[in-house]
């Protein structure tokens, strides 16, 4: 019977749902006066909600879920993330502690080790090749913004192939929304700064629905031309959004991702609702974050609901 | 002691053994999703415990028609009748309706009962359609029930 083994974990994240926060907690907050006042709202009322939290969301997931493979797919970007930020303080020596962050499946004393000794079996699997590839290219070329694309490109490859050999359909979704988000994005950039083919190459994944090839010859052929190419693609609106501005597409980006969540929410068996409830979690912290800076620099009432994300509940 | 009466106790045993399997497996899977929603929100207790004793019934069901096997060959007076092989026969196939749809129905109920127990973490007030959904697979252990009794109550001894 698949996926009856999470029954014991689909159960206590339904029942930890209820904590989540609603579209009227949501509403309040956007109401309050002052950043003052949201901390204020959020000590006394429901849930958990501090950024520092996700760590203890992916801790208790971990603890209640009998298998965690699929759901460590949803760490990869943290991963590599951290794998950037301690491949850049080794080389100009400085201490990469201040940029980690958690939760993620490699801990930071790991990354350094596998860093500094030029050994990379200590990594994950899925983490070797880019983080040698990285190395010698970063210190080869000197260019942190190549490197970098590189290992962004190899986060979303990672993660498309871990989901395709877990065969969950939710996480292949996931991996290829993401991927896609971050191509165009990725794309529209490298118009716009003129870069080359051989960039493009190092920087754009490529997935089901968005073909590399192109993608990047969309790009090189400047933004109306990539414009037209996304409009035949699923992406189509995105890229409408991404015309008028980054902070709408970022949103569409993320409405889509919590869209895919939301399939998880009539799910009573699997590791599907755990997911979902780590990226309801995310958002929920990522709307506290847009809420806060919003207040902070008096935004007003319209500005703070157009950038609020989409809500799990 | 006769093949006959053997083959009416592989019956008997059939009837209590695969319908309280059945019972086992589905009350573990909704016993497993309520404990989920009981170490988070222990005031759910009552309301998951009900969702958890539907799929149990079906190894009562199988438990009274072994009864009715025992009870019908005077097994259980210590004084066995004299059971043909045909009549023994009779009594293992009135035993297989609640036998197998004891087993399958278990199960399924299981896994029902453990989706409303998703219902009942989000929606407490909602509670009772969980418990309809899951009783609704029942009604076939009721029916399977129904015909092996009257098929064991009709072999004549």
């Amino acid at each position: 019977m698949k996926g009856t083994k999470y029954a014991n974990a689909v159960g206590a994240v339904r029942a930890m749902e209820n904590s989540l926060l609603g579209k009227s907690d949501i509403e309040q907050m956007i109401n309050a006066r002052s950043k003052a006042e949201i901390t204020a709202m959020i000590t006394s009322g429901k849930g958990v909600s501090a950024p520092e939290d996700l760590s203890a969301v992916w801790n208790m997931l971990k603890e209640y879920a009998p298998d965690c493979k699929e759901l460590e797919i949803l760490l990869y970007r943290n991963d590599f993330h951290n794998l950037k930020a301690v491949l850049k303080a080794i080389i100009s020596n400085r201490e990469p502690d201040q940029y980690y962050i958690a939760p993620s499946n490699v801990g930071l004393e790991e990354l350094k080790e596998a860093i500094n000794s030029k050994d990379q079996s200590g990594l994950p699997e899925y983490m070797r090749k880019a983080a040698a590839d990285a190395y010698e290219l970063v210190t080869r070329t000197l260019d942190g913004q190549l490197s970098d694309s590189l290992i962004d490109r190899s986060a979303l490859e990672a993660m498309q192939k871990s989901a395709a050999e877990s065969g969950s359909e939710f996480m292949q979704r996931y991996a290829q929304l993401q991927t896609a988000c971050a191509d165009i994005k990725t794309a529209y950039r490298c118009c716009m700064l003129n870069k080359s083919a051989q960039f493009m190459e190092t920087a754009i994944c490529g997935s089901h629905d968005l073909e590399k090839d192109s993608l990047i010859k969309a790009s090189l052929s400047g933004t109306d031309q990539l414009f037209s190419h996304l409009e035949t693609t699923p992406y189509s609106e995105a890229a409408a959004l991404l015309k008028m501005s980054s902070a709408k597409y970022e949103k569409w980006c993320d409405d889509a991702i919590m869209e895919l969540a939301e399939s998880a929410r009539v799910l009573a068996f699997g590791s599907e609702p755990l997911a979902a409830y780590y990226i309801a979690k995310e958002t929920e912290i990522k709307n506290l974050r847009i809420l806060s800076v919003c207040k902070e620099f008096g935004a007003d009432r319209d500005t703070i609901t157009e950038r609020m994300r989409k809500l799990y509940v | 002691m006769t093949n006959g009466l053997v083959l009416a106790l592989i019956g008997a045993a059939l009837a209590a053994l695969l319908a309280g399997i059945g019972s086992a497996k589905g009350v573990s899977l909704v016993g497993e999703a309520a404990s989920g929603v009981v170490s988070v929100d222990p005031s759910k207790f009552s309301k998951v415990l009900l969702l958890e004793l539907l799929p149990g019934t079906q190894g009562l069901y199988g438990l009274i028609a072994a009864m009715f096997i025992l009870i019908k060959t005077n097994v259980l007076s210590g004084n066995a009748a004299d059971i043909s092989v045909q009549q023994g026969l009779a009594f293992l196939a009135a035993s297989l309706p609640i036998a197998v749809v004891g087993l399958i129905s278990g199960i399924m109920q299981g896994r029902t009962a453990a989706a409303g127990v998703s219902i009942t973490a989000k929606k407490p007030d909602h509670n009772g359609k969980a418990i309809i959904m899951a009783a609704m697979v029942e009604t076939y252990a009721i029916l399977a029930l129904l015909i092996s009794v009257l098929m064991i109550l009709n072999i004549a001894v």
